[in-house]
Parts: C-alpha cells; structure tokens; sequence
C-alpha cells in the first residue's frame, strides 16, 4: 500500500507573492457627500470618471505644459497570468484606476481586482473571481474600474455578477449574479454608485439579448430595480419593434458603459447599445427604441424620463453607450456625446432637446444628420451577400474609450478612429448565446487615421488636431496643468497642450493603449496613472495591430523628486 | 464519485459537454476521462483528482459538478514526479504542492455555470496534458435570467 505524504490543504495563490494582505481603511468614509464633491479633493480620483459629470478633468496642475517634458516612470506595477484563463487572445487592461487617500483600486481582465499602494506600486491584496472560460464575450476579457463606497470595493465580473469586497481586506462580502450567461450575457464595465446604490449594466447584444440596467443596495446586496432598454409589447416604446415575432426579446440595447449623473436633476445618462441582430434590419422593422439612445433614468426607481436616440433603427453597428459629458453653456444644462457614427451631439440634459450636432470624424459616408439631427442614410446592407462599405466602420469615429471636457479651456478633445468596413448581409436565424450580427465584416486594415481632436461644443467646430497614422482607441485626461494625455495603438504615453495641441513629451510603454488614464496625488506629489495592455475586440477598429504585444502593466508617472 | 476510461468521448456525449449551451457554455477543446462531484447532505461537493504514474495528465480529466457552489476536493498525486495544482475560486486562485506520492485537499467555490480550467503550473506539465476543466452545470439563477419567452438553442 502506498504511503502517501500530507501535502495539506490549498492555499491563496497570493499568499505566495509580495502582498502585504491588507489595505489601511481609506475607503470607510467615502461617503454620497464625498462622491457628489469629487472634484474638491483633487489627490483623488474617486468614480470611474473622476467625478458624476464625466468630464475625466482633473484641478491638479503640479504637472504642467512648462515642466511635463521632465515626466518620468515613479513605478510600474505588472499583473502576468498563471495558467490557463478565459479570453486568452482578447485580454486587454482597460480599467481606470480608482485612488482614494493614497490607496489604488485596480481592476484586470479575467475577474482580478488589486489594492495598491499608490505612492510605491506595492500589491496590498488581490481578488480574483473565477471566470468560465467558455463566457460569452463580443468584446474580449477585459474590466474598466471598480467603484468604491463606504468601506466597499464593488465590481462586476465576466460572468455577469455584481461583487462588493471590503476594502481593508479584498474579501468577498456579498455576490449576486445579474445576467444570464447562458444567454450570452455579460458584464465589463464599472458600477456607478449613487446615493446607496450601485448601478449596473450589462453587456451581450451582439448575441441578441434584452439590454438592461440594474441597481443593488449597497449594504446588503439586494437588488432594488431593474429597467429593461428594450421594451416588450405593451411597454413605453414597444411601437418601435415589430409587433408580431420576438424581436423585442433579442433587441439588444445594452448599458455597457458606465453613465453619469446630474445631482440636481436626479438624472443619471445612460447611452445604450445597438439592436441585435446588429447589421440585418429586416427581421426587426422600425426605430428600436431605445437601441442607440441616450435614457436620462431616475436612480431611485430606474424610470426613464427622456430619452434621445442617435441612430434609429441602426443598420451600421453605431451603439452609442460610450459616455455623456455633462458641462453648463450660456446658463443652460447640456450634455455632449461623440457619437460612433461620427458626429458630436450637444443635448439640453435637462429634457434631451437638441442643441447642436456636428462631424468630428473626415470620413463619413454611412448617411448624414443635418443641423435639426434628420438622419438620411445612404450606405447600409441591404441585398443578402451584397458586400457595402461605409465609413466610419462598425467599431465608430471613436469607441467605448472616453472623451475629456476642460473647464479651463472650455474644449473637449476627442480620440478619433478614422477607419472604414466593408459589410456583407448574411441573414442567421436566432440561437440563444451565438453571435447574431446578421453580416460578415472585414475591417480595412491599411486606409486609415486617427486624431486627437479638441471642439468647441459652443459652435461645433474643430479648434485643434493632434493626428496619427493610426486610429486613437485609448480614453483621454485632461488635467489643470493645460494638459492632455493620449496612449497610442502603437504604445506610446503622450502628454499634448490643450490650448494648441502642441506635442510635449512621450514615453514608448511596449505595448497598446485601450484604457482610462487618471491622475492623483499623494503627500503633495501628482500622479499619472495609465494601465497598458493591448487585445479585446482589436479586430474591429485596428486590425492591422492584431499581432502587437499585449502587454499586461500599469504605469505610473511623476516629476523627479528634488534632491 | 464515479469515473471512467471507457469511452470518454460517449460520456461527454452523454453529459451533455459537447453541446454550445447545454452543460458547457463551448464545447470543450480536448478531453480525456470525466468524473462527476458527489453532494454531501450539507450542500457541499465531493470529489477526488489524481495524477495516475506517467501518464501527466488528471483523472478525471473534466470533474463535472450539478451546479454551482462549493466543492471539497481531494488531490493525488500518484506519480513519481514533483507537481502541483492551481484550482479556480472565487477570491484568489488556489495553489497545492504535490510531491511523489502526496495527497491535499482544497476548498473551491465557483459560483456560474460553464467551464473552468485547472492545472499543473510548473515545467511544462501544463503542455504535457496536466491541464483539465471543472464543469458547472446548471443554469443561471433564476433572478438573472431575462424576463423574455424561452429562446431557442443550438
């Protein structure tokens, strides 16, 4: 018989690393109060966008036109995989890290989530949440950013649960699940936190499921209401959808960015995602409400008050869920959105009247939208197996990746994917949890551009431009040092004048840019925070760097300490 | 818990693991014997893995659990060689060394259905075939199902 030897019980992969296991208690007086007046504490960064108007502007101005030339790597923090993991190919670092008095909260791909020490880089705990590897996922494995509250560290996973961790400790505290994996949902952005909520949406509809917005009590876990995006007959809307046939059901029309949030109106400004099936339009007549909108939803019941809709009854793949910038003009409450089919929309938020709308991309052919938003199309499948291309491609005159808004300068600067797709009618019949574009597409993969581009949302007009050979596909800071920092496909970290969009300084990082950079500071020193990584749905806005390095790292910048 | 050799691509037939969207989520990308977890009157899953003399690979290869939940699961390590074992759960990954002839234990908690990998992250046991998937079966929750008519399935 075989003496066996006592190998004991499994324990943390983590405890086998250099974390310290704990974090000191920063987050336990993040409070409602605190997030509403974000911006007065300047060392923080503490909602996914910097503050609920989604302006991602920081008041920090150490680092400057006059000395960012002198920016150099404070520290780099490195995540690496061990064994096998979900979405291998398509993984990309795409969070915007969270900092609360010293402390980073840090999402990866793949359910990992970290604690660190914002001044050293050290790892304080890690979480990981087990992922299928088999999850459904249109996009790739990727997370944008966690949200922090009341000692709480909440975040959502791939396989469609909502999780809240306690902050000193990363240990779970409470796990709901809130999509259906079998049906192809999923999950990939940051919560928003609002009042004693966290609000959630969803992701999967490109495999044709019924977009939603869900909000959990903070404290206990429970869920308090859900909003479906897509009406079902009866509902507000439903007139939009084919009234025979389950269109409704499959629509789409997901919340998978996060939104922002206007205190004083009790407004939060979700953008939701394209109809499914996205490309073939005959087996769903009508506008599809509230496919490609912007709803302005109250947050303590989830009723949706207005909406606008930017592309109706979409045939192009122009989801418009990427963020709504709130900023005031002339005394009125406005919202301004950059829009994947290629225009800069301006809205009163208050009641979702047009204000202005405007081109911000060269190349666009799928239709036009006169200055009233009439929208006639003019490229689009049509003929079952007859290719048509169109600019801008499926993946948008820019992506979910965020615009910026300076107060200083009173601009917005825009990152720019100037790239076009040819798109071809193939008709599919329905299966839960399979892709249902309805077309094959093929992205161009040489004819293309970028920019970084600032407008003036009081005329429309493009005040500056910062071009590239290659599409921009990485969010945007602005900061109160005059700055604009912009990642690059091809790896470089940039810091632009955002008076002039005079390039300042740049640092090769070794890999791709697809996420959120964010700025802080600790014991007077500012920050800036850039996770790299390079993967997700490459495929759709650059796939002639589908072979570039993936790269796995956060890097962190600050001016030389004085001697 | 009740393993085989015979046949394993019947039995993963027969569970339902090569189907998009009946126990698994994909269909799985290789497989060698197939096992299924045992539930204890507590709720909790029971099951063994084992690394057979020689051959690097786990027995079973594809552990099947009922559904989603913890699993109390016992390791082997019958070869004559050094391995060891990095398990999927919810909070941080779970590592076990395994020396010759050595038995652990490990507590997971997998909380959705689908597919999860484990394996043998040192040397290349990983290539060599000491790689294997822990089914969950099940669907969703029923809170997290869309409010839709039932859909149809590949």
């Amino acid at each position: 018989m075989t003496e066996y030897i006592e190998a004991g019980h499994a324990v943390d992969h983590g405890s086998l690393s250099g974390g310290a296991g704990s974090a000191p208690p920063v987050a336990q007086d993040v409070t409602y109060e605190r997030l509403l007046q974000a911006r007065s504490e300047p060392q923080n960064w503490l909602t996914y966008y910097g503050a609920y108007d989604g302006k991602r502007f920081s008041p920090l101005d150490q680092i400057n036109t006059e000395n960012v030339n002198r920016l150099t790597p404070a520290w780099v923090f490195q995540t690496g995989a061990a064994g096998m993991h979900a979405g291998p190919s398509t993984y990309a670092f795409e969070a915007a890290p969270i900092v609360v008095d010293g402390v980073m909260f840090l999402s990866g791909w793949d359910g990992w989530i970290w604690a660190l020490d914002a001044k050293t880089g050290q790892e304080l705990w890690r979480y990981k949440h087990a992922i299928p590897y088999d999850t459904s996922l249109c996009c790739g494995n990727v997370n944008r950013g966690v949200a922090v509250a009341k000692g709480k560290v909440f975040a959502v996973t791939l396989n469609a649960h909502v999780i809240a961790l306690d902050a000193e400790t990363g240990t779970q505290v409470w796990d709901r699940a809130y999509g259906d994996v079998r049906a192809g949902e999923s999950a990939t952005l940051a919560p928003l936190v609002v009042k004693d909520l966290v609000v959630v949406g969803s992701a999967g509809g490109e495999f044709g499921v019924r977009g939603h917005l869900d909000a959990f009590d903070m404290e206990s876990g429970e869920r308090v209401w859900r909003t479906y995006t897509v009406p079902k007959p009866g509902e507000p809307g439903a007139e939009t959808w084919p009234q025979d046939g389950e269109a409704w059901a499959r629509g789409g029309a997901n919340t998978w960015v996060t939104g922002t949030f206007d205190p004083e109106l009790n407004l939060m400004y979700w953008g939701t995602g394209n109809p499914a099936p996205d490309f073939d339009g005959g087996v769903r007549e009508g506008d599809n409400l509230y496919t490609d909108s912007v709803i302005a939803v109250n947050p303590d019941n989830g009723q949706i008050e207005w909406h606008y809709q930017y592309n109706p009854h979409d045939l192009w793949d122009y989801d418009s869920t990427m963020e709504h910038i709130l900023f005031e003009q002339d005394g009125r409450k406005l919202l301004g959105h950059f829009n994947k089919n290629g225009y800069f929309f301006v809205l009163d938020r208050t009641n979702g009247e047009l204000v202005r709308v405007a081109p911000f991309v060269d190349r666009i052919t799928w239709g036009e939208i006169d200055a009233n938003g009439r929208i006639t199309p003019k490229v689009y499948p049509e003929k079952e197996g007859e290719p048509v291309h169109f600019w801008p491609g499926p993946a948008g005159g820019k992506e979910w990746t965020h615009a910026a808004y300076s107060p200083r300068t009173q601009l917005f600067y825009v990152p720019v994917q100037d790239v076009g797709a040819e798109v071809t009618l193939r008709r599919r019949e329905f299966r839960e949890s399979i892709p249902y574009w309805g077309a094959g597409v093929v992205v161009d993969s040489t004819d293309m551009a970028g920019s970084v581009s600032a407008f003036d949302p009081s005329t429309g007009e493009e005040v500056w431009r910062w071009h590239r050979e290659v599409p921009m596909c990485a969010s945007v800071l602005a900061t109160a040092g005059d700055l604009v920092f912009a990642g690059e496909p091809t790896g470089e970290f940039n810091a632009l004048d955002a008076r002039t969009g005079e390039h300042l300084w740049h640092f090769q990082t070794g890999c791709g840019h697809h996420s959120s950079p964010t700025t802080y500071s600790v014991d007077g020193r500012q920050y800036i925070a850039v996770p790299v990584g390079w993967g997700a749905w490459v495929e759709g806005f650059l796939p002639g760097l589908l072979g570039a390095p993936h790269g796995d790292a956060l890097f962190v910048f600050a001016l030389p300490e004085e001697a | 818990m009740a393993t085989t050799n015979v046949e394993p691509a019947g039995l993963v037939s027969e569970l339902g693991l090569d189907k998009q969207n009946r126990a698994s989520l994909g269909r799985l990308l290789g497989h060698g014997s197939v096992g299924r977890a045992e539930e204890g009157e507590d709720g909790r899953m029971h099951a063994t893995i084992r690394i057979p003399p020689d051959e690097l690979a786990w027995e079973p290869a594809i552990l099947a659990l009922p559904h989603s939940g913890d699993l109390e699961l016992e390791i082997v390590n019958d070869d004559e060689n050094t391995h060891c074992a990095l398990l999927p759960s919810n909070g941080d990954q779970q590592f076990l060394w395994l020396p010759n002839f050595s038995r652990g234990t490990a507590s997971l908690k997998l909380n959705g259905p689908g597919y999860y990998w484990f394996s043998s992250p040192i040397g290349n046991d990983e290539g060599r075939g000491l790689t294997g998937a822990i089914v969950v079966m099940g669907e969703s929750p029923p809170e997290a199902r869309l409010d839709r008519p039932p859909q149809p399935r590949p």
